[in-house]
């Protein structure tokens, strides 16, 4: 079946929702399509309270700001598909989506759009260790998601790997939910997430193993994961032999970075560039979130891995860049907003942590990024 | 105390006093007062907006640290639930002849209740004294933040900035299935890295050294990244391998292609639709 629809948004995340927004209230036709059986992204997750400023909804926790965008999404007049994923992305900006009816059965829909934001956020990086398959070892968003989400528990002695705010945060949660964290290992010779959050932990006890690395998780005769090892670094950043330290755990997360998700974009000749500060290669933008491809956008983790606030600014630049295009919105209206919100997400970057993110993303919209 | 907060994860006195985010001891003396300890420039500003007293000034730009007019404050407690990094502490050192209290935020459960013993806790985290719960607020404004406040021998309000959770699990036996590792520096050859179709550290360098230098290059000589994940997992292990071996950048290493479909379909859905 062949659809219809001015814009196209795939991924329902905090990006994904904003643009839809701001798209849909002033008129324009928006399908978002999310693989996931309820939208929102990665916000369900966010228990904790956010920062930013008032106008980012700091101190709100990041699933109620959840909660407030699908109610404004829904008010949008926006369309929702949920379990539904999109496997390709074809000349004349055509989608294929495997659709799940109402029926459940699976269906394979074309959807054509004027204008599309991809929006897919971001995939966490794996470290390459021996024993790094064994069950028990997982992603620190992947632990998040099971406690916060499904409400399962995904261990009960456990070791964190990275001490970015990923890292330090899952291990607050993990210990609101019960679970022993028994460390916190970091690469580096200084912690490097927020302070704030990193007091948070120190208070309930947990330690920093700073310049070590994790070499080895082994599993018990069922296959699950027992043990854990970690060792100093050297100054090349290799283990030191005889630095060897254990730890009884049986769930090591590893918070190692994410990278931005950005398949279909890459499918459709839209113009990549190597960002490390953003989490390597990735979709090159404007200042509108628009790709070199017209009527392409990206926004999100996609457009180089930041959070939430950054997430949602970009969403809805993208969208009020699309609704300008569409001529749903008067260009000086539009500019006005989009200035307003281009001066926030500066804000969000200002700063030791943001800094470096602040250059890439001037870097990448004054076209100054080596291809 | 070693180290600076970078690498401690929380500050000590002297940085708090270095930074001059610690009350003057007069204040102190004059009753409650809050404890700002946030001490990065980060955008965040709520505990601005949560003094209604206008105690707390961070302004333009919003990485400003917060800072605290000791002399505005009346130590009401009100920023404290509201400081999204949890980092605001209310300390009264005029509670009586002997003690001083802490107020804290406490995201833990259980919660202690008004009048039960507890053990107090550092920055560090480490118990320095006994102490008594005095209050535990946790109204709806609070939003899930309950703060705790606590009683404890004076001579450690400084120090104190915590309780010891009571969620904590009885040390389980520690078992006895594996010995301790020792760490070989030569890596083995069997390890996987994409698990998806089992390939390993040794099919990769191989590949590698009989000139594959891209992640594709990788993928059809192993087939590394063909599985069900379709290289989610393994791609950036195989760039940074041949990054290392051919000792390049990572923009010298390009994303492998793109293909449809990004994500595995079973046939039956693909055969499904008689409109295509
Ligand atoms: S304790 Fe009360 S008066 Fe003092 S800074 Fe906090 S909110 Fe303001
Ligand atoms: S709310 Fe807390 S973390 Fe944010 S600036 Fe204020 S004191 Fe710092």
């Amino acid at each position: 079946m062949l659809v219809n629809r001015q814009v196209a948004i795939i991924g329902g995340g905090p990006a994904g929702l904003t643009a839809a927004i701001e798209a849909a209230k002033v008129g324009a036709q928006v399908l978002i399509i999310d693989e996931n059986a309820r939208p929102g992204g990665q916000l369900f997750k966010q228990i904790h309270k956010f920062f930013g400023s008032k106008a980012h909804n700091a101190g709100v926790r990041g699933m109620d700001i959840g909660l407030n965008l699908l109610k404004e999404t829904e008010e949008s007049g926006a369309e929702t598909w949920l379990n539904s994923t999109v496997i390709g992305l074809y000349e004349g900006n055509r989608l294929s989506v495997v659709r799940t009816m109402e029926d459940g059965s699976k269906k394979i829909h074309t959807v054509q759009a004027e204008k599309i934001l991809i929006a897919t956020g971001s995939q966490e990086n794996t470290i390459n260790f021996d024993g790094w398959t064994i069950p028990g070892v997982m992603g620190a968003g992947c632990a998040q998601t099971m406690i916060n989400v499904n409400r399962v528990m995904p261990g009960t002695k456990a070791l964190m790997v990275g001490s970015g705010n990923v890292g330090l945060m899952v291990s607050y949660q993990m210990l609101q939910a019960g679970i022993d964290v028994l460390g916190v290992v970091e690469a580096a010779p200084k912690i490097s997430g927020y302070n704030v959050h990193a007091a948070k932990i120190c208070r309930a006890g947990v330690p920093f193993y700073l310049r070590h690395t994790i070499i080895h998780a082994e599993a018990d005769e069922s296959g699950t994961l027992c043990r854990a090892t970690i060792a100093a670094l050297d100054e090349k950043w290799n283990p030191s032999p005889n630095t060897e330290q254990s730890f009884d755990v049986n769930l090591v997360c590893i918070a190692a970075g994410l990278r931005p998700l950005a398949k279909l974009a890459q499918m459709y000749g839209v113009e990549h560039g190597f960002i490390p500060e953003l989490g390597g290669w990735m979709p090159l933008h404007d200042e509108n979130m628009e790709t070199n491809i017209q009527g392409i956008y990206v926004a999100g983790d996609t457009a180089g891995v930041e959070e939430a606030n950054t997430a949602m600014d970009e969403g809805r630049l993208a969208g009020i860049s699309i609704a300008q295009s569409l001529q749903l919105l008067p260009d000086q209206e539009a500019e006005q907003c989009k200035a307003e919100i281009r001066a926030r997400l500066e804000s969000l970057r200002l700063g030791p942590f943001g800094e470096r993110r602040l250059q890439a993303k001037n870097r990448i919209v004054k076209k100054e990024v080596q291809l | 105390m070693k180290g600076t907060i970078l690498e401690n994860g929380y500050p000590s006195i002297e940085e708090l006093k270095n930074a001059h985010r610690f009350p003057s001891e007069e204040r102190f003396q004059k009753g409650p007062v809050a404890v700002i300890e946030c001490l990065q420039p980060i955008p965040c500003n709520p505990c601005e907006n949560a003094c209604r007293f206008g105690a707390i000034l961070v302004g333009e730009p919003i990485i400003n640290l917060p800072e605290l007019q000791e002399e505005k404050c009346t130590g009401c407690g009100m920023c404290v639930a509201s400081c999204s990094g949890l980092a605001i502490f209310i300390v009264d050192k005029t509670y009586s002849a002997t003690e001083a209290t802490i107020s804290f935020p406490y995201e833990y459960l259980p919660l202690p209740v008004k009048g039960q013993a507890i053990k107090a806790v550092n920055r560090a985290g480490e118990v320095v004294c006994d102490g008594t719960v005095t209050r535990v607020m946790n109204v709806k404004q609070n939003d899930h933040t309950p703060v705790v406040t606590i009683a404890i021998p004076k001579e450690f309000s400084d120090d104190v900035r915590s309780m010891q959770r009571l969620n904590v699990a009885p040390a389980e036996k520690d078992h006895e299935c594996c010995a301790d590792y020792t760490y070989d520096p030569a890596d083995p050859d069997d390890l996987i890295v994409c698990r998806c179709e089992e390939v390993t550290v040794g099919d990769i360098r191989k590949a590698i050294a009989e000139g594959a230098d891209t992640i594709t290059g990788v993928k059809r000589r192993t087939r590394a990244g063909m599985g069900l994940c379709q290289g989610r997992t393994c791609s950036k292990t195989v760039s940074k391998m041949i990054a290392d071996a051919k000792h390049l950048s990572g923009d010298k290493i390009p994303l492998d292609t793109a293909r449809p479909p990004v994500k595995p379909v079973p046939f039956s859905v693909l055969a499904g639709d008689e409109d295509i």
